[in-house]
């Protein structure tokens, strides 16, 4: 092959190349099933600044292709070709200004939107509804305040899933436990870093009821790729019955039962660090877990109510099989209520993960649970450790969490 | 061809990879030991590229450079700080870890000095190239090393400064002098003439004033309300007495600077002698707080009252130990006056029981908020 032939199919490969990785990022706009999608808001505050970005990035587009073009326009234009290098002169005062002053006036235009955004974003005197968020090594926990006028009598702890009315002003009050976690639903806000010592707010709104999916947008250590979360929204009613049932009281099995035996183990093997509330033991004293003795962050999921949940292990995890759970997410608005609430049933418990799960923790999720590797932790587990549960003592657990509905 | 320094650092990168590896195999894969070695491995190797690249490749031949068993160019004071570096190891083993580690800085520091004088002054037959073969080495380690040592220094003087005089004087010392820099550096930039004279004049005047007084300073001690906390153990737990009535102690100099803001969850207010409260977010008064547990929480306390006031968080009762006595438990900020604002930090780890259930209160004032920990 000639030289010519070898610059002109080189050429054709940087081609073909840069139209491959065009085509594809323009196709991979056309994605049907994009939950965390940003340019699909679902609640006001993502709407606004989805305003802001229809401002901002046409001025961008605009600004990019002038500078691009000029910049390749100048690379042809003197390329070295072997002509006489052209006088060099000192400085164009009006040209110098002209660049000063219009990207100054272009940033000033975006900065006056961007800031209106901002302070509007901050806005919390018209919150009607407060929820607590904690971040830790791998998962949210979601505790809601005592705020009578919205039903809630005692705190409600709940993780993975935050549960909200839709229509409502809802506040994020969020902290961490363990390192900086980052709170992001795409569909209803953007970002707010979770800093332990610290209590950032983020407000949040949905526009109808739904099941929006979020992710951990701050690298939190190994396991951050899986610490996800959902916000569900529910109709005002849907989430009264929603709280009604997470404060209710806490019924035992019945005694002699397989569910009763559950109880057991879960008392000998996870009350140390997961709380069931009302839960008792023998001597009729409440169980109060300890996590703050075997836990880095100090804290484990609140199993109240667990089968409520249509996740577990921080959203990783489907606590729903498969047809349940495209049953919740594939609902209408005005149906989605009913389908979240009716919570895990024996029928659509996903048996696979969650006794695999029970099985061994640490093989289903990365985490530093590894005895020999608790060095950094001080001698504390930073997730779910090994338990070496028989499967009887699984079956029993199975059985025993499905009850707590 | 390679030359004496080459080979010694190109033969010590060779050791710390056996070290390493044996160590990792034999000894501990996951412990400090094997970062130090894996340290070793990348200064040897560094310091041998240096070798190879300073001198190997600029001497055309061997010959050019000097006898090896030549003896030292210049007279070298690097051996008396190592033999300080050694004995202050020993003294800080016996005495003070602070020793202990400034006699390894010393020690490593003299030691990497003494080595590369050491090479660098056999590098070549010409003094003037040994010269700056050991500036390329160390230059870039020396400036910044120097840089910082003087740093601490300075912030050591101005520390021992600020704890002698008082907390006012502090404040308007360091707004002076921030002031007066300030107002050199435009100087300085405004008159670039001046810039070499006047440097020469004020620094080594402001260094000499700074030393005198941080030497002052350190000597008069600091000042007597610190004496007397550290005597008295202010914040000690037995000290911390919650009443309406002042402690003796913990309500010394009370600190009513409240700086980290953002940490608040809610704010307790004493108004007309009536407790309020009102969480962060929300626009109304609520009676009850809701902490998470496990969670470093902060309060506010702001007394709006004439009378001086404190805010109590009682937590229960626990044994104490393996004892059956039992004591409340609970802590309190120091009494503060009218318009003053203090904080209460509270890390929760149990939720409260029915029987105990927890509050915030003010002794001498009437209400109190509930405390919710889930």
């Amino acid at each position: 092959m000639d030289t010519v032939s070898r610059v002109k199919s080189s050429r054709r490969r940087i081609l073909g190349t840069l139209v491959g990785i065009a085509a594809s990022a323009t196709l991979a706009g056309c994605a049907q099933n994009a939950p965390q999608d940003t340019w699909e808001p679902k609640g006001p505050n993502a709407e606004m600044i989805h305003d802001l970005d229809n401002l901002v990035f046409p001025i961008a587009y605009v600004v990019g292709i002038i500078v691009l073009g000029l910049a390749l326009y100048i690379f042809w234009k003197f390329k070295d070709r072997g002509q006489e290098i052209p006088v060099q002169g000192h400085g164009k005062p009006y040209m110098e200004i002209t660049l000063t002053v219009v990207p100054a006036l272009i940033l000033s235009v975006v900065g006056v939107f961007t800031f209106r955004t901002i302070f509007d974003l901050a806005e919390t005197q018209d919150t009607e509804i407060v929820i607590n968020v904690t971040g830790q090594q791998w998962w949210w926990e979601y505790d809601y305040p005592v705020q009578p006028e919205h039903g809630i009598n005692q705190p409600i702890v709940t993780s993975g899933q935050l549960v909200f009315p839709a229509g409502t002003k809802v506040l994020l009050r969020e902290t961490s436990r363990d390192v900086i976690h980052s709170y992001w639903i795409p569909a209803l806000n953007g970002k707010k870093d979770a800093v332990p010592g610290r209590v950032h707010l983020l407000r949040l709104e949905a526009n109808e009821p739904g099941l929006y999916a979020g992710q951990c947008a701050e690298f939190c250590g190994l396991s951050h790729a899986n610490m996800r979360m959902e916000a569900i929204a529910l109709s005002k009613e849907d989430f009264a019955k929603w709280v009604a049932n997470q404060q209710k009281a806490y019924v035992p099995p019945a005694a002699g039962t397989v569910e009763a035996e559950g109880e057991a183990v879960y008392i000998a093997q996870c009350a140390r660090c997961h709380q069931v509330n009302g839960l008792k033991d023998a001597q009729g004293k409440p169980i109060i877990s300890a996590p703050d003795e075997y836990v880095y962050s100090g804290a484990a999921p609140n199993l109240t109510a667990l089968m409520t949940r249509n996740t577990f292990a921080g959203a990783m995890f489907d606590l729903v099989n498969e047809k349940c759970r495209a049953d919740v997410w594939g609902a209408p608005s005005e149906k989605f209520g009913e389908a979240y609430l009716k919570g895990v049933t024996e029928d659509c418990l996903n048996q696979k993960d969650l006794r695999a799960w029970l099985r061994n923790a640490p093989e289903m999720k990365p985490m530093y649970a590894e005895p020999n590797l608790l060095g950094p932790s001080d001698g504390k587990y930073r997730g779910m450790p090994y338990l070496a549960l028989t499967e009887d003592d699984i079956d029993k657990l199975v059985a025993y969490l499905l009850t707590l509905k | 061809m390679f030359t004496t320094g080459s080979k010694y650092f190109i033969g010590l990168t060779a050791l710390s990879v056996v070290a390493t590896v044996l160590y990792l195999f034999l000894v501990n894969p996951s412990d400090l030991g094997a970062l130090a070695l894996v340290g070793l491995i990348t200064s040897a190797a560094t310091l041998s590229g240096v070798s190879i690249f300073t001198r190997d490749s600029d001497t055309e031949t061997v010959e050019q450079a000097v006898d090896a068993s030549a003896g030292p160019a210049s007279a070298s004071f690097w051996p008396i700080v190592v033999a300080l570096g050694a004995a202050m190891v020993l003294l800080g083993l016996a005495t003070e870890p602070v020793v202990f580690v400034l006699g390894i800085a010393v020690l490593v520091g003299g030691g990497v000095e003494w080595m590369v004088q050491g090479w660098s002054d056999r590098a070549s037959a010409n003094a003037a190239y040994n010269s700056e073969v050991r500036a390329k080495v160390l230059g870039g380690i020396e400036y910044p090393g120097l840089s910082a040592v003087l740093t601490i220094i300075v912030a050591f003087l101005f520390s021992r400064i600020f704890l002698a005089v008082s907390k006012d004087a502090a404040t308007i010392f360091f707004m002076l002098v921030a002031a007066v820099i300030f107002a050199l550096g435009f100087v300085f930039a405004a008159r670039t003439d001046l810039r070499k004279k006047a440097l020469s004049v004020v620094l080594p005047v402001s260094i000499a004033l700074l030393a005198i007084a941080g030497v002052v300073s350190a000597l008069s001690g600091e000042r007597k309300q610190l004496v007397d906390a550290a005597r008295e153990d202010h914040f000690a737990i037995e000290h911390r007495e919650c009443g309406e009535e002042a402690s003796k102690y913990y309500d010394k100099h009370a600190n009513n600077r409240v700086p980290l803001r953002k940490a608040v969850i809610a704010t307790i207010t004493v108004e007309n002698n009536e407790v309020s409260a009102k969480m962060i977010g929300l626009d109304r008064k609520v009676d009850t707080i809701t902490i998470p547990r496990m969670n470093s929480t902060t309060v506010l306390f702001r007394n709006l009252d004439d009378s001086e006031r404190r805010l109590v968080v009682n937590l229960g009762s626990a044994k104490v130990g393996d004892t059956d006595v039992v004591e409340p438990l609970g802590t309190c900020t120091q009494l503060t006056g009218k318009g003053q604002e203090q904080v209460l930090t509270l890390t929760i780890p149990k939720p409260a029981t029915a029987e105990e259930p927890f509050s915030f209160t003010v002794p001498g004032a009437n209400g109190e908020i509930k405390l919710v920990v889930p």
